[in-house]
């Protein structure tokens, strides 16, 4: 089998790569300096590449999806309505420390942006964006990367990927063509790597154990619409929207028109969220959704059954960010175990 | 515990309450949660300790009002001022509550850390409510604990000291990083409204994008909204995922209220409201 394309570079290396790449007039996106959230740099001396840092409050799904983004601006002329594209010209992007968590979230979405309906919005996001992942050593109570197919060294949706080895330096692997493309045309800041190189390669991280099966998690979904365990879970969630807008896989949106006074505006697609009341309520006022606990079946069923059902993927990746932030303490990893618990009775 | 799950079962076995809105651990033991139990052995599983952080009054508007017996709730000194201030506003009476006072001794700001001075939220900094004022009963013991220098008190100074387009500058800043989830509006036991106005469509008053524009109606109105009617529980910031400041506004609407019209929201169920009262001797020097 022909190994994945391997290369070394260092961390004085990348934050050279990060002089190249702004002299280029490339977007540069790292984790910010406390690991809070992704931040825009020009500097190497402000690249944050920490394999102990915890995921940022925020996912890095906001550079392909963002909060709130112009679908078009209109216009009223005497006549009609002018439209104009609010694309941009994209500058060339790359994102600097990914976690597994997030990267893989990427290609997750990208499959329902492309399903029936092509998104051309999140699609040239994507096409103009290089994902460096890298291996992660944090792991919390609320980590589960594990329990999705995932792991802290997995590089899906990564298009480089950087594993920290001896002495400062880094073992990085192009993944896609993409990522071999980048790492040939910056080629001054990665040198082939061989065989010794890879033997400087650190320790896996261990990563969080493995809290629940997620097959068996689906197959208890398939049969359980209805079930008491809703409202035990449900009941107390209060509806906002903390959990969806950390999440790096939740892409629901809303798409409204924005007047800036009586001539013109824009339509905008918003972050919308499912356990907000409004989300399912028809013109009517009748709710298919009507109360919490269905909402909170939606967001579990979605996200374990639902997503696999149509696109074969687990819509979660595990980075814990929903429960980190839940204000009143609900956890989809503990869900998860109690419905697997439930299962392995059953069978 | 036991003396709160005494209570919350005699109030149940009674038929007194139809249930008890409380806290239970959750499965790792370590930390807790909101909990609604209906049956004597659910109310078993109460607890009560430094990460009961949650102001459980929220629930008492959210949560279908029971046919028969009150709805019961488990508050801490600061919680009651929430449930005061509900009754003041006409949303519940006071019979439809029972309240299970307990004694406080400070939560924790952040539950996986261990509680601690270096582990306080400003409000229990703050705290003269550490003895619920008002309850039906009250179980367990107040200790004391070390408060810290707060840093909400130090923060209002900085911002009081700045002009106001610095101040205009420094709200920016921080509303910029808003994400429209309304965890602030979820979590607060006084957003109680059926349609929030953010959510009114026609008309579009507060733009729904998560841009500056949107993000600066949404955080003043709701501000303004909550101008003496905030109870200083903390839980906006406290559920906020982006780190706004937003005690900070409130703070300053309580003073403001307490310097203008000596009020305070939520101490006396019998007192007319803020907003909702006249008064020919108020200070209306503000009016130019
Ligand atoms: S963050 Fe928590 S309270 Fe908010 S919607 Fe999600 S589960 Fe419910
Ligand atoms: S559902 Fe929760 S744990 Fe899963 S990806 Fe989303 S935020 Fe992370
Ligand atoms: S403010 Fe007072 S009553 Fe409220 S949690 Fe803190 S110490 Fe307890
Ligand atoms: S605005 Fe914040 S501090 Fe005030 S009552 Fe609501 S949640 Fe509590
Ligand atoms: S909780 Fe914070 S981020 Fe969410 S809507 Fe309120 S102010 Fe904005």
């Amino acid at each position: 089998m022909q190994a994945m394309k391997q290369f070394i570079t260092t961390d004085e290396k990348l934050r050279q790569l990060v002089h190249a790449l702004s002299k280029n007039a490339w977007n540069i996106i790292s984790a910010g300096k406390e690991g809070t959230n992704f931040i825009y740099i020009n500097d190497g001396k402000d690249l944050v590449i920490n394999a102990d840092s915890k995921p940022t409050k925020l996912s890095a799904k906001e550079f392909f999806f963002p909060k709130t983004e112009p679908l078009f601006f209109y216009k009223k002329n005497h006549d009609g309505v002018d439209l104009l594209d609010p694309k941009d010209v994209l500058r060339k992007t790359v994102l600097f420390g990914v976690k597994p968590c997030d990267a893989a979230a990427v290609p997750v979405m990208g499959k329902v942006f492309n399903w029936d309906y092509k998104d051309e919005f999140f699609n040239r996001r994507v096409e103009q964006t290089v994902i460096i992942g890298m291996a992660c050593s944090y792991s919390d109570v609320y980590c589960f990367c594990t329990s999705t197919g995932l792991s802290p060294e997995s590089s899906k949706g990564s298009d480089v990927f950087l594993k920290p080895a001896q002495n400062s330096s880094y073992i990085a692997e192009a993944v896609t063509p993409k990522g071999e493309a980048f790492v040939v045309e910056f080629s001054s800041f990665f040198d082939a790597a061989n065989e010794n190189d890879v033997k400087l390669l650190l320790n896996s991280p261990k990563g969080p154990e493995k809290k629940f099966d997620a097959n068996q998690v689906k197959q208890w979904l398939d049969g359980h619409f209805e079930d008491p365990l809703w409202n035990e879970v449900g009941e107390t969630c209060l509806g906002c929207a903390q959990c969806a807008f950390t999440c790096p896989t939740c892409h629901c949106f809303d798409i409204v028109d924005e007047s800036c006074g009586y001539n013109c505006g824009r339509r905008v697609k918003n972050w919308d969220g499912c356990q907000f009341g409004l989300f399912t309520k028809h013109a009517s006022g009748h709710n298919p959704r009507g109360h919490q606990p269905e909402r909170y079946r939606q967001r579990i069923s979605h996200k374990f059954k639902y997503y696999q059902d149509k696109f074969g993927e687990i819509l979660c990746t595990g980075c814990g960010r929903c429960t980190r932030g839940c204000p009143v303490g609900i956890d989809i990893a503990e869900i998860a175990q109690e419905i697997n618990k439930r299962n392995s009775v059953l069978v | 515990m036991q003396e709160l799950i005494q209570a919350a079962q005699a109030a149940l076995t009674s038929k007194e309450a139809a249930f008890i809105i409380g806290y239970a651990l959750t499965p790792d033991g370590k930390k807790t949660r909101p909990f609604i139990a209906r049956t004597p052995d659910e109310a078993a599983k109460l607890v009560f300790n430094h990460t009961c952080a949650h102001n459980l009054a929220v629930y008492l508007t959210r949560i279908a009002k029971p046919k028969e017996g009150k709805m019961g709730i488990v508050a801490k000194g600061c919680d009651t001022r929430a449930i005061v201030a509900l009754i003041q506003e006409n949303k519940i009476t006071r019979d439809q509550v029972y309240i299970i006072g307990v004694n406080c001794s400070g939560v924790t700001a952040d539950v996986t850390l261990p509680f601690g001075a270096d582990n306080l939220p400003s409000k229990c900094i703050m705290c003269q409510v550490q003895v619920p004022p008002v309850s039906d009963v009250l179980v367990g013991t107040a200790a004391p604990y070390d408060k810290p220098k707060d840093a909400v008190t130090e923060r209002m100074q900085l911002l009081e000291a700045m002009n106001e387009h610095e101040r205009f500058a420094f709200w920016a800043s921080e509303f910029e990083k808003c994400i429209k989830c309304y965890a602030c509006r979820q979590t607060c036991p006084m957003c109680y409204c059926e349609q929030c106005i953010v959510d009114k469509t026609v008309p579009r008053w507060i733009e729904s994008s998560a841009s500056l524009r949107g993000n600066f109606s949404w955080n003043m109105i709701r501000a303004f909204h909550l101008a003496g009617r905030c109870i200083g529980c903390g839980e906006c910031e406290r559920a906020c995922p982006m780190d706004i400041p937003l005690m900070l506004l409130n703070r300053k609407m309580g003073m403001v209220a307490m310097q203008q019209f000596n009020y305070r929201h939520g101490v006396n169920p019998e007192e007319p409201t803020l907003v909702g009262s006249y008064n020919m001797q108020d200070n209306n020097e503000f009016f130019k």
